[in-house]
């Protein structure tokens, strides 16, 4: 296992989570405000949902949860987003998230990581959200850098 | 949506420079969401918002983070399909290019099917991109949008 540390020690099989928390509509609003995403059903006061481009976030959370010393030596690139949404994800329903790195690898002198994750309702398991996401831990190839 | 969706159809956005604010509030929003505590809050220097650090990490200046651009494909998708493509579909984005400080960026969705779902429901299979202002594709992927539209 190579969690409790760095971002950048996760190795495959690592599970991450699960994490339970609610979505405010503060953060909904503000992130959909970063993105402009200026839809009513994101910024406004009733029936308010979120993106589920905030999944993302999500992983930041998980990252948070299981590598507290943070990001590592370099700044990771996001590489790829890859998403299925089920249902709408509703502000104010507890939530739980929970992922697992699912293959680490190098590819013309990059390290590649691609985490697997679910995002559920804490109240009766309902599947919300998957996601896929890939990213590379340093933009610098490991010749380059070293 | 009122214009009639046939295959082949194009979704195009306005153009919008990235500029260094655009970058800067993606990163904001990280720190914001992750506080939750009502405030803006920010983070240690990114490569999406500090040139110095960005250079020490091999680039050549500060880029955008590719969510932007995945979120800006979402909202064109948005503006067509309402909040019916927030409830249920399927986004595929991929960062094929960085995007650098005042490039400017266009989104883009072409139909590429459309079939007979459940629930009387149509899915629209869409390829998806963002491209500059020469037409050179900095991200691409696939959407899928279920919707009582037909």
């Amino acid at each position: 296992m190579a969690t409790g540390r760095y971002v950048s020690d996760l190795d495959r099989g690592d599970v991450l989570g699960p994490v339970e928390y609610t979505l405010s509509p503060f953060v909904v609003r503000e992130y959909c405000h970063a993105v402009e995403l200026h839809h009513e059903f994101f910024q406004g006061v009733e029936n308010q949902i979120a993106p589920p481009t905030l999944i993302h976030l999500e992983k930041l959370r998980l990252y948070r949860h299981a590598c507290p010393a943070g990001t590592g030596p370099s700044a990771r690139v996001h590489v790829e987003y890859d998403a299925t949404f089920y249902e709408p994800v509703r502000v104010g329903e507890p939530l739980r998230v929970g992922g697992k790195v699912t293959d680490r690898y190098l590819k013309r002198g990059r390290d590649y990581v691609q985490i697997d994750m679910e995002l559920r309702s804490a109240m009766d398991g309902r599947l919300l959200v998957t996601y896929r996401d890939t990213v590379i831990l340093s933009y610098q190839p490991k010749e380059a850098a070293a | 949506m009122s214009t009639e969706l046939r295959i082949g159809s194009e979704l195009r956005s306005a153009p919008r420079p990235m500029t260094r604010e655009r970058m800067r509030w993606y990163v904001d929003a990280q720190a914001t969401v992750a506080a939750d505590n009502g405030r803006i809050a920010t983070q240690d220097p990114t490569i999406h918002d500090d040139d110095d650090y960005a250079k020490k990490q091999g680039l050549p200046g500060i880029i955008a983070d590719g969510m932007i651009s995945t979120n800006w494909i979402m909202g064109l998708l948005l503006d067509a399909f309402g909040a019916d493509f927030a409830r249920k579909g399927k986004l595929r984005t991929k960062y094929i290019a960085p995007i650098h400080e005042n490039q400017i960026v266009i989104s883009c969705a072409r139909l590429t099917s459309i079939e007979k779902a459940s629930e009387g429901d149509t899915a629209f299979h869409f390829d998806v991109w963002c491209e500059d202002d020469s037409q050179v594709k900095l991200t691409v992927g696939e959407a899928l949008v279920y919707s009582s539209r037909r």
